[in-house]
C-alpha cells in the first residue's frame, strides 16, 4: 500500500520556543488517520507543511507522490482542507463561496455540492460571516468534499461543535471515504472522536512523534498490569514500558503501563520471577495521556 | 483560467463596487465641471487666460483622483485575504504568482470604469465648450495620462497591501530612517537634503511617480 502522505525527517522552527524535530509520518493511501496530541503540539504546524503553506528547515514531504512545496499547486488541487478557523471571506454568500472555489477545481461536483447544501441545510444566500459556527464548519467541509480530492487533511473540523453537528459532519466523511476510496488525515484532540472513525492513528507531543500505528494495535495494544515481585530493573521486555509506579498501598504491587502488549507475553514477567496478577484494557483516551505522560517523562520511543 | 479570473473578479467587484462607482461618478464629472464656464451661453466665453487657469485648478484632482482610486482598490483587493491570514489563497490549486496577477489584473479591469468615464466626460466637455480662439482640447492625451496614473498608483498600492505587516514595517522603517538622517545631518550643519533627492528621484522624469506632477489640462493652446 503506498502513502498519501509521506514524511521524512523533516524539521522545522518557529520563533526560539517552537520546533519539529525529525519527524516521519506515514500515511497509508485509503486509510481515516486520525493526528492526536493536546493544544501547541505541532499538528496545526505538521498541517501546514505538508499543505506548503510553509517551508522546512530540512526533510522531505510527499503529497499523493508529488514533493511539496514544490509542486503544491498540482498536489493542492487534489487537496480537500479544512482549517482549524474559518478562513473564507465573512462578506460573500454560502452561494459565492460554493462559485468561487468551483473555479479553481477542475473535478468540482456540482451535484454533490447541491446535495450537501440540502443534507446540511445551508442557505445559499446567507452571509459566510452570520454563519452559526456549526454552519462554517459545514461549508468548509462541503467544499472540501466538493472537490472531490484524493486526500482530505482536516485540521480539528469539529473542534467546539454540539454533537448533531459532529456526527453530520462525521457521517459526510465517512460516506466519502467509502465512495472515493480517499484518504482522510484528520487532527484533533477529541480523542473519542477519532477513535470512532479512525483505523490510523499518530501520536504528537512538543513538535515529536510519539508513536504512529494502527488503531486496533494501539488500543488493543495498551494495557495496564498490575504486576508483583518485578526487579527494579528489567532487560528487553517484548512490550514498550510507558509508566511504572507503585500501586496503592505498596503491597499490592505494581501498575505498569506498557505498549504494544500481545497475550503470550505474561511469560515474560515469569522468567524475571514476577507475576502479572491483571491486565486491564484502557480506552484510546487513557492510552493517550498514559503516551503523554510517558513521553514527558522521557520513557516513550515509537 | 478564465474561469478563475471571473471568480476573481466577481468577488472584486462585490468588495470594491462602491468605490468604482464613486470613482467613475467624479471621473466623469472632473472634466464637464472644469469647462463648464466655457459653455455658459448667457456669460459668452471666457477669455483664454481665465479658462485655462479654471481647467488647471480643476486639474489637480486627476492625479489626486487617480491616487485615491489606486489606493482603496489596492486595499480592497486584499483585506479579505490578510483577514483570513492568506489561507484560503494559499490553499488554492495556483501558482502564487499567478494568484497575485488575477488579483491585480481584476482590479485594474475595475479600474478601467472610472478611465472610460473620464474619456466620455472629457469628450464631452470639449464638444459642447466654446472655446477662445487659440485654445485646443486633449481628450484623449488627458485620458492617457490619468490611466496611466491610476496603472501606477494601484501597482504601487497594490505591492505594498500585498505585503506582510514585515514589509510594510520595513517600508516604514526606511521612510523613518531617511527622515532620521535628515534631521540628524540638519542638527550637524552637513549640507544634505534627502528629502530633496527623494523627490527629484520620485518625481521628476523619467522618475516613478512623474507621471503624477506638472499641469493636467484638458484645454490647452
Amino acid at each position: 500500500m503506498s502513502d498519501a502522505i509521506h514524511i521524512e525527517r523533516l524539521h522545522y522552527r518557529a520563533g526560539k520556543t517552537f520546533e519539529i524535530q525529525e519527524l516521519d509520518l506515514h500515511v497509508p493511501s485509503g486509510s481515516i488517520y486520525g493526528f492526536l496530541g493536546p493544544n501547541g503540539s505541532g499538528k496545526t504546524t505538521t498541517i501546514r507543511l505538508i499543505l506548503g503553506l510553509l517551508r522546512p528547515l530540512s526533510g522531505r514531504i510527499t503529497v499523493l507522490g508529488l514533493p511539496m512545496p514544490e509542486q503544491h499547486a498540482r498536489v493542492l488541487a487534489q487537496i480537500g482542507y479544512v482549517p482549524e478557523q474559518p478562513h473564507l471571506d465573512t462578506t460573500l454568500t454560502v452561494r459565492e463561496l460554493i462559485d468561487f472555489q468551483a473555479a479553481f477545481y477542475p473535478r468540482w461536483d456540482r451535484a454533490r455540492a447541491a446535495e450537501l447544501v440540502e443534507r446540511f441545510e445551508l442557505d445559499g444566500e446567507h452571509l459566510f460571516g452570520r454563519l452559526s459556527k456549526g454552519q462554517k464548519a459545514k461549508l468548509m467541509i462541503l467544499l472540501a468534499l466538493a472537490q472531490r480530492g484524493d486526500l482530505l487533511v482536516l485540521d480539528e473540523p469539529t473542534d467546539g461543535l454540539d454533537p448533531v453537528v459532529r456526527r453530520d459532519i462525521l457521517s459526510a466523511l465517512v460516506t466519502y471515504v467509502s465512495e472515493h476510496g480517499a484518504t482522510i488525515f484528520i487532527s484533533s484532540h477529541l480523542v473519542h472522536e477519532l477513535e470512532r472513525v479512525c483505523d490510523w492513528v499518530a501520536v504528537m507531543d512538543e513538535g515529536r512523534l510519539i508513536t504512529e500505528a494502527p488503531m486496533e494495535k494501539l488500543k488493543h495494544g495498551t494495557k495496564r498490569l498490575v504486576v508483583t515481585g518485578a526487579p527494579a530493573e528489567i532487560v528487553n521486555p517484548p512490550f514498550r514500558l510507558l509508566t511504572r509506579e507503585s500501586a496503592n498501598g505498596g503491597g499490592a504491587g505494581e501498575n505498569w503501563v506498557v505498549g504494544d502488549w500481545e497475550p503470550g507475553m505474561t511469560s515474560y514477567f515469569e522468567s524475571v520471577g514476577a507475576a502479572v496478577r491483571d491486565v486491564i484494557d484502557l480506552d484510546l483516551e487513557d492510552g493517550f495521556v498514559e503516551l503523554l505522560r510517558s513521553f514527558r517523562k522521557g520513557g516513550a520511543g515509537r | 483560467m478564465i474561469a478563475m479570473f471571473r471568480a476573481v473578479l466577481y468577488t472584486q467587484w462585490k468588495w470594491s463596487r462602491l468605490i468604482v462607482v464613486l470613482g467613475t461618478v467624479a471621473a466623469f464629472a472632473i472634466p464637464l465641471l472644469s469647462l463648464q464656464g466655457a459653455a455658459r451661453a448667457d456669460r459668452g466665453a471666457l477669455q483664454a487666460q481665465e479658462l485655462l487657469r479654471a481647467v488647471q485648478s480643476w486639474g489637480t484632482l486627476y492625479p489626486l483622483l487617480a491616487t485615491a482610486l489606486g489606493l482603496l482598490m489596492a486595499i480592497a483587493a486584499w483585506a479579505a485575504d490578510h483577514r483570513g491570514r492568506h489561507i484560503h489563497a494559499l490553499t488554492l490549486p495556483i501558482e502564487r504568482w499567478r494568484y497575485v496577477l488575477l488579483r491585480f489584473g481584476a482590479g485594474f479591469v475595475l479600474l478601467a470604469a472610472p478611465i472610460v468615464a473620464v474619456l466620455i466626460g472629457s469628450s464631452l466637455a470639449a464638444l459642447t465648450a466654446t472655446l477662445p480662439p487659440g485654445l485646443q482640447s486633449y481628450p484623449i492625451a488627458l485620458v492617457v495620462r490619468f490611466a496611466f496614473a491610476v496603472f501606477v498608483a494601484y501597482a504601487v498600492f497594490f505591492a505594498v497591501s500585498a505585503g506582510t505587516a514585515r514589509t510594510a514595517g520595513i517600508i516604514l522603517g526606511v521612510i523613518a530612517a531617511l527622515i532620521l538622517v535628515q534631521v540628524v545631518a540638519s542638527i550637524a550643519n552637513l549640507d544634505l537634503n534627502l528629502m530633496n533627492v527623494a523627490q527629484t528621484v520620485l518625481l521628476l522624469g523619467p522618475g516613478p511617480l512623474a507621471v503624477f506632477t506638472g499641469r493636467w489640462m484638458l484645454v490647452d493652446v
